[in-house]
């Protein structure tokens, strides 16, 4: 997947769990998820599992602790996708 | 350096099944936590044992986070290695709308001790039918903590914001009524208590959730006022 093909599946993770659909129309690497989106950090683990399913792919704890912002998630799914892909080479 | 944490989670957002699947409470509960959890299952549900830990991981960091901008928050890595339960945990009046105090001596709290690395801290929680509210402190007594818990009718994440700022700007103005008090955001997006222009050494803490908004202070250094 290329990454925007990443970002346009991340925002639909991410829509049920900000209520600022302006903002998450115009997210960059930079977007923070809960400082810009007004994300609860409760609904942090949410999203995590959301992409683990949406992907297929296992984040381990060390990668979920760097996503933070929405170039990091981009990082970590595009790193997690590529360990799958050589997997099942 | 003094500090404080706090934060709310509110029962009625929660999701119960997901709570319970593995994928999701093992990216909270480190192993030894979910062991913990054997000796206390009759006296707490599952679901608000793993939403009891976060609240009380969230409120460590954000306990440490003031003094170390760059820290991380990695649940399984806040580790709560003794809990106590109140004898009557559920003694609180689930319609209530407005909780505020200093310590906990009137209060049934859950006791807690928690470590991040070489960082051990204590924490004491409120858990009734509606929210678990944490509070972290660096001493067990919280004589000097103060905390509040209100209701909100607006979720908006701006209403929130507002909420729990004229909540706890009510308390303190009245604590310190010759003070202009005004909370803002440092750079490392803490909140601060400031008089005028200056920055008042009285660390805060805010946390919102669905409808509950909460705030903890600590007044060790009260006298610098």
């Amino acid at each position: 997947m290329t990454k925007q093909e990443i970002l346009n599946e991340l925002k639909k993770v991410i829509a049920p769990y900000t209520t600022n659909k302006e903002m998450l129309a115009g997210i960059d690497d930079n977007t923070d998820l809960i400082k810009d989106l007004k994300i609860n950090s409760a609904n942090l683990v949410d999203i995590i599992i959301d992409a683990e399913a949406k992907y297929d792919i296992e984040i381990d704890y060390d990668s979920a602790d760097k996503m933070v912002n929405v170039g990091t998630c981009i990082d970590v799914i595009s790193e997690k996708i590529k360990e799958k892909n050589e997997q099942h080479g | 350096m003094n500090s404080t944490g706090n934060d709310i989670v509110s029962l009625n957002a929660i999701d119960i099944t997901r709570t319970k699947q593995q994928r999701f409470y093992s990216k909270i509960l480190a192993v030894s936590e979910s062991i913990l959890y054997n000796q206390y299952q009759t006296d707490i549900t599952f679901e608000n044992f793993v939403w009891l830990l976060w609240s009380i991981k969230e409120s460590a960091y954000k306990f440490l986070q003031r003094n170390k901008p760059g820290l991380v928050f990695s649940p399984t890595k806040c580790i709560v290695t003794q809990l106590e339960i109140p004898a009557e945990s559920q003694i609180m009046n689930p319609s209530i709308f407005v909780l505020e105090g200093i310590g906990f001596d009137k209060h049934p709290a859950f006791k807690s001790i928690v470590t991040v690395g070489l960082e051990a801290l204590y924490s004491r929680s409120i858990v009734n039918s509606d929210f678990i509210f944490s509070v972290v402190s660096r001493d067990n007594n919280f004589e000097s903590t103060g905390w509040g818990i209100k209701r909100i009718d607006d979720t908006d994440s701006n209403s929130q914001s507002a909420e729990v700022r004229s909540f706890l700007l009510e308390k303190l103005q009245n604590e310190f009524p010759l003070h202009r008090l005004q909370i803002n955001k440092n750079s490392d997006d803490c909140p601060i208590l400031v008089n005028g222009a200056e920055e008042i050494n009285i660390p805060v803490s805010l946390a919102h959730h669905d409808h509950w908004v909460a705030y903890s202070y600590q007044l060790d250094s009260v006298s610098s006022l």
